[in-house]
């Protein structure tokens, strides 16, 4: 065939290929969402087959799963969350990042706080040394469900290891407090009372130990107050009538030293001040 | 000396051979890719570059050595050039030790290259330089001396397709040995253990020149296993070389 | 005299094919070069002269049989030193350039610095190769390969020079070069041991010769001994006489326009042609006694086996 000939079929046909390639990707077609994926087992064994570059085919699957999770358009993407990063922590289970953002994806995205659990416990167990695991999971238990006691399990569990951040121990002061352990909130923002420098922390130390000393204050003059009722059928019409009728043995003060207001028609005791507004 | 002789002669053959450029070139483009991958991850970007670098070193490198070495010895029977050379007053030996040398030469010239690659885009990512890369490079290094001298082997008695099957099947059992490992526990004690012991033995472990996890980890790695495993790669590189040696030796150039 | 090379009953087979089938190559080869004289070693394609030569080389190595060289085992590193090789179709590292190859081979052997610079340009012009010195092997000609080889096979100073069909393949001016080179060598002390199968130059500058067949020497000796001197036929080349008058006289091989050529068997028949062509005012233009030539020697050879 001639040169010219040849150029010009060649020009055609490339130009042809292109447009068809531009249609083709116009039209959608079923995905079968992360079919090939699910085919992979998970497990020791998996570690074998890659002969040696692990940590790479674990970053490559780390990178395919955020693009995977990001992509809207799957409808069941969720279903395999699990799967998909327990491989990665399979192939490289010193890998941080896949951990952090599997959690995040698993509570904000899917919506399943007990998976991030799982993988940020995972994440704890193969790396004892990251603080970032437990303390994530007790922000999740107390932000998305309130769960205090839970909460409060894993800020302790932060604190212990080394290097926690200072603000940890107030988290799980706090969390005490929320779940009415007094005993232990008291003894924690003692101490951070005592050992911080911060003048800040000092003076929100102080508040919470206030407002717990408070909590326990009015719990214990509350109790007082119903005994009184049981014994003379009507509230008190002063606190102090508690002391005298032997139910009290004194009368509690607030932490800075004032009274108590006790409203006697509606038997009511609450502290002075707002704890927060001191 | 005479091995020095083949050994450069082998090396100016070596760089002729346009798949070591066609390699390099994806080498290099992998290498530099690393960097747009890491932009897709959330979190640590080094450790994706490292990770795909490492990576890219290692199977590129494994590549060279296979393809090169295979071809070696093959193209000099194929094409009778090593009538005449066998002629001369050399033993047979010191041709092979030439081509092992000549070939490993190469290698470390590639391997120099792909690293300034490496080095200069973890750098310009993170501006400062991570000494312990070199360390892995180096066991790297060992490993593809260690393949080259098996594909020499093979190609001093199989055609070029089958001794670079042979060799990339001997490079995926070494870094399997640990896998098998944990098989052989698994086997009821008695004679297929033991056979399966003195194999498992026997076979590389190329584990041992793997160092990638703990460089991107920043884990500290055990001071005596520098020297064992160099020694445990010269070790069995050397009893590669001989057992060349020993094919070679009374081959008959028809 | 010493011996440069001695055989003694050399045995080689090869098994080939899937299902290896061994077939016989070399059937107890025995021959002895003195030093000093150019061996031919001749035989049909595929009668064993390769084998023969790449065993002395230990490139292959015989089932039975010694090999010595100057006295020395052929395996031994001091008979390679004393040996030059050049292989049948040649084929060198393409990317070299001449003196680049030459240096390469020169640093294989035992030669001191200073002398390999010298020797190399010296073997360059012994084999008329000056000019293309710098001339990657790849851009040579067929019989420039040859004469580079040969200058690679003499590097060393062999005292036996062994050359596998080293005319092959070239022009009748590339041939008169080599043998004019290795009439040279002879000159100059060395032993050459060459096969070939173009016998024309064989008879021109061998010595000795040996004739291989199957596998098996079937005759060896200098030229004189087995070429007999005996004229066979006489070769005429006359003109001014009819094809008839001369039937009975000898053999008719070719008429051209006026002149005949005719083949005389009988001494008393070329008289009596010489006289009827007086006769007849005719003339001779040739008059050739045709004596054994190694062809027919080698032809008939051939044949009976």
């Amino acid at each position: 065939m001639k040169k010219k000939l040849i150029v010009f079929l060649l020009i055609l046909s490339c130009g042809i290929f292109m447009g068809l390639k531009l249609q083709i990707n116009k039209i959608a077609r079923e995905k079968i969402p992360g079919s090939s994926i699910i085919y992979i087992p998970s497990g020791k064994y998996l570690k074998f087959v890659t002969f040696g570059y692990s940590p790479f085919i674990a970053d490559l699957i780390y990178i395919w799963a955020i693009q995977y999770y990001s992509n809207y358009s799957i409808p069941d993407r969720y279903d395999n969350l699990d799967h998909i990063f327990s491989i990665i922590a399979e192939l490289d289970h010193r890998y941080l990042d896949p951990y952090e953002i599997g959690a995040m994806i698993a509570v904000h995205e899917a919506k399943d706080l007990s998976l991030a659990f799982k993988i940020l416990d995972r994440g704890l167990e193969k790396n004892p040394d990251q603080w970032i695991f437990p303390l994530q999971a007790g922000h999740y238990a107390q932000m998305m469900t309130k769960d205090y006691e839970l909460a409060r399990k894993y800020y302790k569990k932060t604190m212990e290891m080394d290097g926690a951040p200072v603000i940890t121990r107030r988290l799980y002061a706090n969390a005490a407090f929320k779940i009415m352990d007094y005993k232990t909130a008291w003894e924690n923002w003692l101490e951070i009372y005592q050992t911080t420098e911060d003048e800040r922390i000092k003076k929100i130390a102080s508040n919470q130990l206030y407002q717990v000393k408070a909590a326990i204050d009015v719990k214990v003059i509350k109790e007082a107050i119903e005994k009184f009722k049981e014994r003379f059928g009507r509230n008190p019409t002063e606190q102090a009538q508690l002391v005298k009728h032997g139910l009290l043995d004194s009368l509690p003060k607030d932490l800075d030293g004032k009274e108590y207001i006790y409203n006697s028609q509606t038997g009511e005791i609450r502290a002075p001040m707002i704890w927060w507004k001191r | 000396m005479k091995i020095k002789a083949i050994a450069l002669n082998t090396f100016k053959e070596a760089i002729r051979d346009r798949i070591l450029y066609l390699l390099l070139f994806f080498a290099a483009v992998c290498i530099i890719f690393s960097r747009i991958l890491a932009l897709l991850t959330v979190g640590d970007r080094v450790k994706i570059i490292i990770d795909v670098d490492l990576a890219s070193l290692s199977l590129f490198g494994a590549l060279i050595a296979i393809l090169l070495g295979t071809g070696l010895v093959y193209k000099e029977i194929d094409k009778k050039t090593i009538y005449t050379l066998l002629s001369k007053p050399i033993h047979r030996y010191q041709f092979l030790l030439g081509k092992f040398l000549g070939l490993v030469l190469t290698l470390f010239i590639m391997l120099l290259l792909m690293s300034i690659i490496f080095l200069a885009v973890v750098f310009l990512h993170t501006f400062k330089i991570e000494w312990s890369i070199f360390i892995t490079i180096f066991f790297i290094f060992i490993e593809l001396c260690l393949i080259t001298a098996v594909a020499i082997l093979f190609s001093c008695f199989s055609t070029p397709i089958l001794s670079s099957i042979f060799s990339l099947s001997f490079y995926l059992i070494g870094h399997f040995s640990w896998g098998l490992e944990t098989l052989i526990e698994k086997i009821r004690p008695g004679i297929g253990k033991i056979m399966a012991q003195i194999f498992y033995i026997f076979l590389p472990n190329l584990e041992n020149f793997n160092f990638k996890t703990e460089i991107v980890h920043h884990l500290p790695i055990p001071s005596n296993i520098f020297l064992l495993s160099t020694l445990y790669g010269i070790a069995y590189t050397i009893f590669i070389l001989l057992l060349a040696m020993l094919v070679f030796r009374k081959r008959d150039f028809i | 005299m010493a011996t440069a090379l001695k055989i003694e009953d050399l045995h080689k087979s090869f098994s080939t094919g899937f299902i290896p089938k061994k077939k016989k190559i070399l059937k107890g080869i025995s021959l002895a070069v003195e030093e000093g004289e150019i061996f031919g070693y001749l035989g049909p394609n595929g009668a064993g002269k390769t084998t023969t030569i790449k065993c002395i080389l230990g490139l292959i190595f015989p089932k039975k049989g010694k090999i010595e060289i100057f006295g020395h085992s052929s395996y031994s590193l001091q008979a390679k030193e004393q040996i030059g090789y050049l292989p049948e179709n040649p084929y060198f590292y393409d990317y070299l350039t001449a003196s680049e190859f030459l240096r390469f081979y020169s640093q294989l052997s035992l030669m001191k610095k200073k002398d390999k610079e010298d020797k190399i340009s010296s073997l360059l012009s012994l084999v008329s190769l000056e000019q293309s010195a710098s001339l990657p092997l790849r851009k040579f000609s067929r019989g420039m390969l040859q004469r580079i080889g040969l200058a690679q096979a003499l590097l060393n100073e062999p005292s036996l020079v062994l050359l596998d069909e080293p005319l092959g393949g070239l022009d009748p001016l590339g041939r008169k070069e080599i043998r004019d080179i290795i009439v040279k060598l002879k000159a100059e002390g060395k032993t050459v041991f060459l096969s070939s199968h173009i016998l024309q130059d064989i008879e021109m500058i061998c010595d000795r010769v040996a004739i291989i067949v199957n596998g098996q020497i079937v005759s060896q000796g200098t030229l004189q001994d087995l070429i007999s001197e005996k004229i066979l036929f006489t070769e005429i080349l006359l003109s001014g006489v009819e094809e008839k008058e001369v039937e009975d006289l000898g053999e008719c091989i070719s008429t051209h326009t006026e002149r005949l050529l005719l083949k005389v068997f009988e001494d008393e028949k070329i008289e009596k042609v010489l006289q009827l062509v007086q006769s007849k005012k005719g003339k001779i233009h040739s008059l050739i006694p045709r004596t054994e030539t190694l062809e027919d020697l080698f032809v008939g050879i051939v044949k009976q086996q």
